[in-house]
């Protein structure tokens, strides 16, 4: 094959140099140039059949191999030697029974577009049904975010202010221990938990009083502003 | 001073002389063959050959990619992420790039002036398919499509959004199809087939995975709405920035406009048809039972 490809070449080759044009052009010759493509062509292989002498198996031989005596050798020597094989044309379609099963395979495997369409459709359906469900529950946490990031902040705000103010009441405790006594105080020894308690008892009195007051205040007041009205 | 008459006429006198080029008379350039070591001869010829010393290395019996020595290897240890999930079932497409197409359509394998589909890119030696190693077809690739510059009309299996802006801008149509694998057999070796002499078998329809991949006029599937498919050459056409030329206007509108019927395999042969090459002839059925199995589309 690439010694006919060579000689068409050279024959081109000629024939351009002659100035002769070419009776096979090509759609992207280089016009100005005046220069043609090389045009090779696909040159099939020359198909080989031995039609003179065919070989046509004695099927009541018993010789002959069995997969030369099937029907679809019957079909294949129809396709090599044509009606000089004296096979039947008829025989070389499936007969009604196979078509039968054929179109039920066909049923049963090959459901049609419209069908495959459909169930296209109810898949990407159950999809997006998904998919937007959980776009919704993701959108619903989301709006409840800004609270309870805020809520957060707070209660650390608070935890940290209430360390605070433990650290500044035992210090204060501690500098009163200190007074009273004239030296630092253990804060785990008795004597100094008696004083935190005998406080705290007095700031519960005090608290009392300055609520029974705040009652009484507030018991006299409601007589005044009728009488200022 | 005197100037040569004609140049390179040595050259064509040279040519015109010489005996015929033949496979006989053709050889290498000296110099681009380089000969093959010979292992195993000279002074150190009893020796390892520079194989190193004994073992797998030296006897090239290594064992297989991935495998540890007999412990469990780590793709079976770990065995859970699925890049490589199914990849011995996936459908493989042969790549085909604009550049190579664009090379085969100058050197003449190729003829645009005919609808290309698989026969004749398998013919023209462009792409080998091997429908046994899960290959379901070609697919045109991104490479060489600025220089591509022909006006063809081609039925390929997939292509990219690059590849169908540069086959339209020079005028040209592009169809995805789906071919199942034994009809994909058929459309890359027609005449062995038709040497079996059987009916020409229906083209069955993608999976129904692949269904949308064809059905999309985006993709020029050959399942999908011919209006959109207009549609979407316009919009490409748009969003590459150039001017989509006329077909039906043009004089190979007749060539352009071929397409393949959903259940046909080969131009101008119908599904049901017997080819026989010995005597050139087509065989057609008659029975009605045939003929309504062949048309069918379901």
């Amino acid at each position: 094959m690439a010694a006919s490809m060579l000689c068409r070449r050279t024959a081109m080759l000629c024939r351009t140099l002659k100035g002769l044009s070419c009776s096979k052009t090509v759609l992207f010759a280089d016009s100005e140039s005046g220069l043609l493509l090389q045009t090779a062509s696909y040159n099939p292989k020359p198909l080989k059949l031995n039609i003179r002498e065919p070989y046509i198996p004695d099927k009541d031989s018993e010789k002959t191999p069995e997969w030369q005596k099937t029907g679809r050798y019957d079909k294949k020597l129809f396709g090599r030697y044509g009606s000089a094989s004296g096979i039947d044309p008829a025989s070389l379609w499936p007969s009604h029974e196979k078509l039968d099963k054929l179109i039920a395979e066909e049923h049963e495997w090959h459901p049609p577009l419209e069908v495959m369409l459909k169930n296209i459709e109810a898949k990407e359906k159950v999809e997006s049904e998904k998919r937007l469900a959980k776009e919704k529950l993701i959108a619903a946490n989301m709006a409840k975010m800004p609270k309870m990031i805020a809520d957060w902040r707070r209660e650390k705000r608070d935890t940290k202010s209430k360390l605070k103010e433990e650290k500044t009441r035992r210090a204060k405790l501690l500098a009163e221990a200190r007074q009273r006594f004239g030296y630092a105080v253990d804060p785990r020894s008795p004597k100094f938990l008696e004083m935190v308690a005998e406080l705290e008892t007095e700031e519960k009195k005090k608290k009392k009083l300055m609520k029974r007051r705040l009652k009484e205040e507030q018991a006299a007041a409601p007589i005044t502003p009728p009488a200022s009205l | 001073m005197s100037f040569p008459k004609k140049t390179g006429g040595k050259a064509l006198s040279a040519l015109q002389n010489l005996p015929r080029i033949t496979l006989a008379n053709l050889r290498p350039e000296p110099g681009a063959k380089k000969p093959k070591t010979l292992r195993g001869r000279g002074q150190h010829g009893g020796n390892r050959s520079g194989r190193g010393h004994k073992g797998e290395r030296q006897r090239g019996t290594r064992p297989r990619l991935g495998f540890e020595g007999g412990q469990t290897p780590f793709y079976l240890a770990i065995p859970k992420y699925g890049y490589n999930e199914g990849h011995s079932r996936r459908p493989q497409y042969q790549p085909l790039s604009l550049k190579r197409l664009q090379y085969l359509i100058d050197l003449g394998r190729v003829d645009p002036t005919q609808p290309i589909d698989l026969t004749q890119l398998v013919n023209a030696r462009g792409v080998t398919v091997q429908p046994l190693k899960r290959d379901y077809g070609v697919q045109l690739v991104e490479e060489g499509a600025d220089i591509f510059a022909a006006k063809i009309n081609i039925e390929v299996q997939r292509a990219s959004e690059g590849v169908i802006a540069a086959i339209e801008k020079n005028g040209g149509v592009i169809t995805t199809t789906f071919y199942d694998p034994i009809s994909l057999g058929i459309v890359i070796k027609p005449v062995p087939f038709f040497l079996r002499g059987q009916p020409i078998p229906k083209r069955m329809l993608p999976g129904e995975h692949m269904v949308p991949y064809y059905r999309d006029a985006e993709n020029r599937g050959y399942l999908a709405d011919p209006e959109k498919i207009q549609q979407a050459r316009l919009a490409l056409a748009q969003k590459y920035g150039y001017i989509l030329p006329d077909i039906s206007k043009d004089e190979l509108y007749h060539m352009l406009s071929m397409r393949k019927d959903v259940r046909q395999i080969f131009f101008g042969l119908s599904p049901g048809w017997v080819v026989s090459m010995p005597e050139k002839k087509i065989l057609k059925p008659t029975d009605e039972k045939l003929l309504k199995y062949y048309s069918s589309y379901v």
